[in-house]
């Protein structure tokens, strides 16, 4: 019989988990950067799901330091609110495209009536 | 003293992402080598980023092939997401976004949440980036549209990059600086371990039936767990094995056997067991806001039907 503890178990070098900690920083700052400076309606809702990726990430790195699955859970209500909002955004999306026949955003700068 | 050079670090990164926004409206051989350039900054900027990290924080030789494959998928990641910001084809950027998810899933292996990963692909890839795909094909612009107007350049000019920039850059300044300033010390992983052990092993408990098979790859005798005098079903040990007392088939006494830890409960029974145990409210709040979403759409998608319908008729009686 097998004594040895499985990969989950065993005490992760921190320099693993910093490492993963920058890289979800890093992608939600360019799902940030992304929806501030993208002028494609779809495109800027990508951006929205880099930002749900880079906190998913955050939150994987968090339940391996700590070795509480707490964390994996969150990813996949995250998962969850994720496929809502795209559900939702995209149905939006397509409802002012047929307004205007345009995915530009700046389209759409002022509110009221058309 | 490391936060500052990681600052600068991120500096540097942020300088050549605004440098590859900006080329973008250049066009021909010149925005070619712009682009190059921009780009070269930017990998500079992150591979300092990266090593700064690296360098800040001690690694024991065993891990370093595992250090390698996750400083392998997080340059793709981000590599991935700078196209997906910089793209001026939407396709191309969904394409783009499906790598970051798949490199994404691939670290999380590395952290082992198996089950979130295989997830991740089947969910994010798999339903939602084939969603985003429809979208674009419904919402395309025909080529006609592109000649004509100054309005059609939208993808390829990004809206006050310097501005966007400077956000993302704060933003990622304040919460990487926040990596260098974090206490991990090999006591406290210790703690979380044994912790962590103790609470899969309990886990195991709740599931007597999976229990008992696991009690039989010890001893194939095995019919049944008898429960301690304080009703527990096991006992955890300090060197993270446990001990359990099991009727045998052979007509033995009932005797105490010892499971090693490599019987644990994997991730995907965590996962499942933290779900319905620690968190059954969120799981019922989850379907709940999945069906309000579904509701949504219905209803969106009802009003684009009507006012189709409308415009058809007034069309037909016109």
């Amino acid at each position: 019989m097998n004594d040895a503890l499985s990969s989950a178990f065993t005490i992760i070098a921190p320099a693993q988990i910093s490492i993963a900690l920058a890289v979800s920083a890093i992608l939600f700052g360019l799902g940030l950067i992304g929806f501030l400076c993208r002028r494609n309606m779809i495109i800027m809702f990508l951006c929205t799901e880099l930002m749900f990726q880079g906190a998913a990430l955050a939150m994987v790195a968090f339940a391996r330091m700590r070795m509480d699955v707490s964390g994996q859970v969150f990813v996949i209500f995250i998962l969850t609110v994720a496929a809502a909002e795209a559900a939702l955004a995209l149905g939006l999306v397509v409802l002012l495209y047929r307004r205007r026949e345009t995915l530009n955003s700046e389209v759409w700068s002022e509110l009221g009536e058309s | 003293m490391v936060p500052l050079l990681f600052y600068a670090a991120c500096a540097v990164a942020s300088a050549g992402l605004l440098l590859l926004l900006m080329a973008k409206a250049g066009t021909g051989e010149h925005g070619r080598a712009k682009r190059v350039a921009a780009s070269l900054i930017g990998l500079a900027g992150i591979a300092w980023i990266l090593v700064l990290i690296v360098q800040a924080i001690p690694v024991p030789d065993n891990s370093l092939g595992q250090l390698g494959l996750i400083l392998l998928c997080s340059f793709i990641s981000i590599a991935a997401a700078v196209r997906v910001i910089t793209h001026h084809r939407p396709v191309f950027c969904a394409l783009y976004f499906v790598l970051v998810v798949l490199s994404g899933a691939a670290t999380f292996v590395l952290l082992s949440a198996e089950f979130v990963a295989f997830a991740l692909v089947i969910v994010y890839a798999g339903a939602i980036l084939i969603t985003y795909l429809f979208v674009l094909m419904l919402a395309q612009q025909t080529p006609a549209d592109l000649n004509g107007s100054d309005a059609v350049n939208y993808d390829s000019i990004p809206r006050e990059p310097a501005s966007a920039v400077i956000a993302g850059f704060v933003l990622v300044a304040v919460l990487g600086g926040a990596v260098f300033g974090a206490d991990r010390s090999p006591a406290r992983a210790t703690i979380d371990q044994a912790r962590a052990i103790e609470g899969a092993w309990y886990d195991l408990a709740w599931m007597p039936r999976t229990l008992t098979e696991q009690a039989r790859r010890v001893d194939p005798t095995v019919i049944a767990i008898v429960p301690e005098a304080n009703g527990h079903l096991l006992r955890v040990q300090p060197d993270h094995s446990a001990l359990v007392r099991v009727q045998h088939s052979d007509g033995r006494p009932a005797s105490t056997i010892t499971l090693p830890p490599s019987l644990l409960p994997d991730n995907t029974s965590r996962v499942g067991m933290a779900l319905v145990t620690r968190f059954p409210v969120s799981l019922e709040l989850a379907g709940v806001i999945l069906l309000m979403a579904m509701l949504g759409a219905v209803v969106l998608a009802r009003r684009t039907v009507e006012s189709t319908t409308t415009t058809a008729s007034r069309e037909s009686n016109a």
